[in-house]
């Protein structure tokens, strides 16, 4: 090999090094318009008007340092309208000065109206689609409101509204589980299936909406808007029909396993929520069985936990006791479930997933039942509802300060 | 033939970076939906069978090319004109493989990327390799496969600690009865990417232990089919069938869903990853083996000057074959499968071996 033939060798190599790494598909930083949440709502012309929310890294980076940032708020909002999805997106473009970019959009929100008078079917595919978004990204309902409400307001402790949504769902669903996180890719899952239907949480402002826009929001204690997770929305057919509400709420979270830790109050010789039961872990197993040539369904839930308040003397030192108690969770927690089946049942959507379990044990009876499950199958299913409450631990103390108090009055 | 020898290991080693290598990405058998990795194990072994035969075929002649005995079985037109037909379908499907590649890489990461560029850059790094040789192409081989290996294995834990595999979308099994099974066995999984190690036909003689190469091919061929069926239910688990069959690339989707700890997520670059890997070990082996076989074939004594030449047209048939992904894939599907790749990996070498058989019959009867 010449000296000659190295050199242009050696050149060649210089010039795809500065080229080719220069890379065809570069998004810098600082052209970029990071969207953290994006919020859908449909106007009076039939149009989808998107809101963006986009992080304001400069306010972020100044709070998180503890002062010496921006004074504005963390996110700035901008809203545009299209015929389509794509459409909205695109002409976002026309109102912020920076690429859109969604690999960091955690929340999707969709708003109530839009849910129901529309549905959520046709809107789903143009993000599923996009390589950019997430499918693990985080879907709402704006309970009673509307979708740039829930995007629009500023919130403390989480600068970034979209984090705290997040934050607050996964939080609540773990410690209270009257609420679940739910995904964009679970949410198309659970509507292409035949046998369920999605549920979704909803948000909705307390407060006024407006006053939740400015800066002044967050500088007081007691916040003028705050966002809250409230219900779950049940779906048929892709729209939003009803809300969930709490115990049955709840008795859902139970159903799907989803549910991690939770207070039940129980009753103590005739008196109501003396006893705190923490419910420190569970498992709930769904199964189908086939009798008469009619589908039945077994929730057999099993929990584990403490008890942690009293507000009555009772004798926690006494196993006999516990025992009685732990019947009493066991008829509450089903008393939960129950309820929230025949909720279900009224609305003739099948939000647990019951058809898919009687799919995947007798699949050649789906062929039967499938074509009109949710109409005509569902509603009438036999549920048995079963429950193994245990409770392991009383706290720091066995009986309550409360029997000595009653003990020396 | 050029004048190299690898070791059973290495053999081993190329079979699996192979087979697994671009069907790791692509969705198979997704008609029997629930039970693909069934379909996959099945068509293993049909896999085993069909390397049963090519492997008797290198038995009858273990020190000549294939292009070369097909001469010896056939008289010299007629075993020239397959030959050559052989080398269209191996350069056939290297484009394929790296159109595969190129539409991945677009899809999901370099959207404004020209489909030639991509292309382009991956058959550069194969060409360069390539002509040094099947040992160069080996040792690469070993040392992505490690690398592979660590991926394959850390995907894996992360995939099942965060908990998104829900083995209940595993049933029903057999939905679509064991007749649909069967047939999607027959008309897809055997093909590919099992039937596609009639490829190693032509790298057989390079093997300096030819009786290691019956076993390093099947427990190759176990190795990837487990792994691939392993895949695949995982796939199915993470995904559940319908978004599995909406999926272009299922593997791409369940690895976005691993989320862990709240930062361990979007680990797209293991897709990324495990694309260029298998991508360059298959494309690298298919067009090593379209050069060696032209340079047999026309007396071509230095066969790496064809790597540039063979690059070039595999490049731009890449780019050609089809107008659209969706076109590219039911192409594969429809097409590819009836007729190419069932009489090229099934019927001929079948008809080849009931040849050499009766003439070396004749042979040891004189």
């Amino acid at each position: 090999m010449g000296m000659r033939y190295k050199k242009i060798l050696l050149f060649l190599l210089i010039i795809c090094i500065t080229t080719i790494s220069g890379c065809w598909n570069k998004k810098e930083l600082n052209e970029l318009s990071i969207i953290s949440a994006l919020g859908i709502d449909k106007n009076e012309e039939g149009e989808y008007v998107k809101t963006f929310q986009i992080i304001n890294p400069k306010n972020v980076a100044g709070a998180l340092q503890g002062g010496g940032g921006g004074q504005g708020p963390a996110v700035t909002v901008y809203s545009a309208t299209g015929k389509t999805i794509l459409d909205s997106h695109y002409m976002g473009s026309t109102k912020i000065s920076r690429r859109l970019y969604m690999a960091h959009t955690n929340l999707l929100v969709i708003s109530e109206e839009l849910a129901r008078e529309e549905g959520i079917i046709k809107i789903l595919d143009a993000f599923e689609r996009d390589p950019e978004i997430r499918p693990t990204t985080t879907i709402v309902i704006a309970h009673e409101a509307k979708a740039e409400d829930i995007v629009k307001s500023l919130t403390a402790i989480d600068n970034i509204p979209a984090d705290k949504v997040v934050k607050t769902l996964e939080t609540s669903e773990r410690v209270w589980g009257g609420e679940l996180k739910v995904t964009l890719q679970g949410v198309i899952k659970k509507l292409t299936d035949s046998g369920t239907d999605p549920l979704i949480t909803g948000v909705r402002v307390i407060g006024d909406p407006e006053k939740g826009k400015k800066i002044e929001n967050i500088q007081a204690s007691e916040l003028d808007a705050t966002l809250e997770a409230d219900g779950l929305a049940i779906f048929k057919n892709g729209k939003l029909i009803n809300w969930l509400h709490g115990d049955n709420a709840r008795g859902a979270v139970w159903v799907l396993d989803k549910l991690k830790k939770t207070i039940v109050n129980l009753e103590w010789e005739g008196v109501k929520d003396v006893i705190g039961y923490q419910v420190m872990r569970q498992n709930t197993e769904v199964s189908a069985a086939i009798k008469n040539e009619q589908p039945e369904i077994t929730v057999h839930v099993r929990a584990e936990g403490d008890i942690r308040e009293v507000r009555n003397p009772v004798k926690l030192s006494d196993p006999d006791v516990l025992r009685k108690i732990e019947k009493l969770a066991e008829k509450e927690i089903k008393r939960q479930i129950e309820g929230s089946v025949e909720f279900a049942k009224e609305n003739k959507t099948d939000i647990f997933g019951f058809g898919d379990e009687v799919h995947r044990s007798y699949p050649d009876a789906w062929k039967d039942f499938g074509k009109d499950w949710q109409e005509t199958v569902f509603p009438e299913i036999k549920v048995d509802v079963k429950v193994d409450a245990f409770i392991r631990r009383t706290g720091l103390r066995n009986n309550s300060y409360l029997s000595d108090y009653e003990n020396s009055h | 033939m050029e004048q190299a020898k690898i070791s059973a290991y290495q053999l081993f080693v190329l079979i699996v970076m192979f087979t697994v290598g671009s069907a790791l990405m692509l969705p198979l058998a997704s008609e029997v939906k629930q039970s693909a990795w069934l379909a996959i194990l099945l068509g293993m072994g049909g896999g085993f069978l069909l390397y049963l035969i090519y492997h008797g075929l290198y038995q009858y002649y273990p020190n000549i090319l294939p292009t070369e005995y097909v001469q010896k079985l056939l008289g010299k037109t007629f075993g020239r004109v397959l030959g050559f037909i052989y080398i269209l379908y191996f350069m056939y499907l290297a484009a394929r493989v790296l159109r595969d590649f190129g539409e991945m890489l677009l899809t999901f990461a370099y959207e404004d990327t020209p489909l030639f560029i991509a292309n382009a850059l991956l058959i550069i790094v194969i060409v360069y390799t390539v002509r040094k040789g099947i040992e160069v192409i080996a040792r690469t081989g070993e040392l992505l496969f490690v690398l592979a290996g660590l991926l394959a294995i850390s995907g894996l834990i992360l995939i099942i600690a965060s908990g998104v595999i829900d083995t209940a979308n595993l049933k029903p099994v057999l939905e679509k009865g064991l007749g649909a099974l069967l047939k999607t066995t027959a008309t897809q999984t055997l093909y590919v990417p099992f039937g596609e190690v009639v490829v190693f036909a032509m790298i057989l003689p390079y093997l300096n232990k030819s009786e290691k190469a019956k076993r390093a091919g099947l427990l190759a061929l176990t190795l990837s089919g487990v792994t691939l069926a392993l895949v695949a239910a995982i796939n199915i688990s993470v995904l559940g069938v319908s978004l599995l069959s909406r999926s272009q690339f299922p593997l791409l989707s369940s690895i976005q869903m691993i989320q862990i700890a709240g930062f361990l997520e979007r680990l797209d670059v293991y897709f990324m990853l495990t694309l260029i890997i298998g991508g360059f070990c298959k494309i690298g082996i298919y067009t090593y083996v379209a050069i060696i076989g032209t340079a047999d074939l026309f007396n071509i004594k230095e066969s790496s000057q064809l790597s540039f030449p063979i690059g070039l047209i595999i490049l731009l048939l890449s780019i050609i074959i089809a107008s659209n992904f969706s076109e590219h894939i039911q192409e594969g599907l429809q097409i590819v499968t009836l007729y190419i790749l069932f009489p090229m990996q099934v019927i001929i070498p079948v008809l080849l071996l009931v040849i050499a058989f009766f003439k070396n019959r004749k042979k040891n009867n004189n």
